[in-house]
């Protein structure tokens, strides 16, 4: 697949991923409403503190990762390369300038975060700047643009809040619907109500879990988007394939980097032991394995 | 009473339809012609680096008296073509920095001298990063016109081209057949490197 068929692929997958979580997070809260009977007020508070929430780490998230991380503003003529490649880059694909970062760790990567273009962000560090050649850290500033021209933050912001309604409703489900008992008069749905309340059970259980996998696999698949992207971008993959191979050779792992913020960056920043070709370990990680990132860019 | 409303309904889907159509392709000319001067902008960005690079390089340069008269030669039309500004003296002066460029490098390369010294260095990333500048001006305009004469062709947005005689963009403006498509026999050949 060249790199425009690669892009209307994943961009297809990702809806589809995206439009089936939405309708699974429907059928939760139609289960629970069921069961409790008081489950669209349930929801609709739910929705209104997991919003909130995803709302605050929207809006401030770029200074809260950069807080965090302890980056400096980069300055063109002390970090000419990284300045002038993402000015050159956003030149070609029309976008503006966004602010640039670095911060000071020997560990190889790099993050984008920002709502929209126009307040975007983009950082290094400044293990990954001395380490690349002008044309791997084309490619990798390519990827954390294609983010932002993707609005990748805007959507990962939406995904939380469903994440978030379906764990706030699950725990709901489990603390008062189980021992407060359902304000529904249990006469009228003797037989359906028991199947129902087993579903129920089950779901409060386990979509916590299946919510969180849907969302790493949503957040896998931008990867591989923003690499498609970007090869788009430079019109040159091999250049972002090098440097993968290199951060993938890189095994510190970056000390400003958590969990919350794992999915932006080019590789996960968390690196717990071996990187393994296992599917099982592949469903809780926030990339694709660097070798099938590495494989589909020589493809192009 | 219902038919006319569903016909009524249907027009204006149609109606916005062909307004979008219109507008995204008005917007994609405009587009494109911003991103045109953008590449004129670039080239003029590159010719001013020239006398900045002569005065940093004059000492080296007087052995090499050829060069320097390049650059000033290139100098030269540089300024004319700030003053004309049409596209054609601009495209002469890039053809003359484009000359000069390749014999500045190999003399910075000959001369280790040159090669440490910290201005130069810093001279030749930004020679560097002017050629990138203006690679990626060019892309914009390949990809703004790849979208707006795709719009040409494709259905249903050609129909609303056709309606208001949209035609197609040149864009870069490359031959479409020729040398720099085809594969002579001993370019097909393994690469030989003497070293």
């Amino acid at each position: 697949m060249n790199f425009y068929q690669q892009i209307a692929s994943n961009k297809r997958k990702s809806w589809l991923i995206v439009s089936s979580f939405f309708v699974f997070v429907c059928v939760v809260v139609y289960v629970f409403a069921q069961v409790l009977g008081y489950g669209s007020e349930a929801a609709g508070l739910a929705l209104i503190v997991a919003g909130f929430s995803s709302f605050i780490g929207y809006n401030f998230s770029d200074r809260v990762v950069l807080s965090l991380s302890g980056a400096r503003p980069a300055a063109r003529d002390k970090d000419f390369e990284f300045y002038t490649v993402t000015e050159n880059l956003c030149l070609g694909s029309r976008l503006p300038m966004p602010k640039l970062y670095v911060i000071d760790d020997t560990a190889m990567n790099a993050f984008a975060t920002g709502r929209n273009p126009d307040k975007a962000v983009v950082c290094a560090t400044t293990g990954l700047l001395s380490r690349l050649n002008r044309t791997e850290l084309e490619g990798v500033i390519a990827h954390e643009l294609s983010h932002i021209k993707n609005y990748d933050i805007r959507l990962m912001s939406i995904v939380a809040v469903m994440v978030g309604l379906i764990a706030l409703l699950s725990d709901f489900f489990l603390r008062w619907g189980m021992f407060g008992g359902s304000r529904r008069d249990n006469k009228e749905n003797h037989g359906g109500g028991v199947i129902i309340l087993v579903v129920g059970l089950f779901l409060a259980i386990l979509s916590p879990i299946i919510a969180q996998l849907i969302k790493l696999s949503i957040s896998r698949q931008r990867e591989f988007l923003a690499d498609a992207s970007a090869a788009k971008m430079t019109n040159y993959p091999a250049g972002l394939a090098s440097a993968l191979a290199k951060l993938s050779s890189d095994r510190e792992p970056l000390e400003a980097a958590n969990k919350a913020t794992a999915h932006l960056y080019i590789v996960s920043p968390l690196k717990g032991g071996k990187s393994v070709g296992n599917w099982l370990a592949n469903l809780f990680n926030t990339h694709p394995p660097i070798e099938e990132r590495i494989k589909r860019l020589k493809a192009m | 009473m219902s038919v006319a409303l569903i016909v009524i309904a249907i027009l204006l889907v149609v109606g916005f339809y062909v307004m979008g159509v219109y507008n995204s392709l008005q917007t994609l000319l405009t587009q494109i012609e911003a991103s045109i001067q953008e590449i004129g902008n670039q080239l003029k960005r590159q010719a001013n680096l020239i006398p900045n690079l002569q005065s940093s390089v004059k000492a080296f340069l007087k052995q090499e008296k050829s060069i320097f008269e390049m650059l000033t030669q290139a100098r030269k039309s540089v300024d004319k073509a700030m003053v004309d500004t049409s596209a054609k003296s601009l495209e002469a002066a890039e053809k003359q920095i484009q000359a000069v460029l390749p014999k500045l490098q190999v003399l910075v390369e000959d001369n280790p001298e040159l090669k440490s010294n910290e201005t130069i260095q810093q001279f030749m990333s930004e020679l560097r990063d002017t050629a990138d500048k203006l690679t990626y001006a060019r892309r914009a305009l390949i990809d703004l016109t790849q979208n707006f004469n795709q719009k040409l062709v494709t259905f249903p947005s050609n129909l609303v081209a056709n309606i208001f005689g949209f035609k197609k963009q040149k864009g870069l403006v490359t031959p479409l057949s020729g040398e720099h498509i085809e594969v002579s026999a001993s370019e097909t050949g393994d690469v030989k490197v003497d070293l």
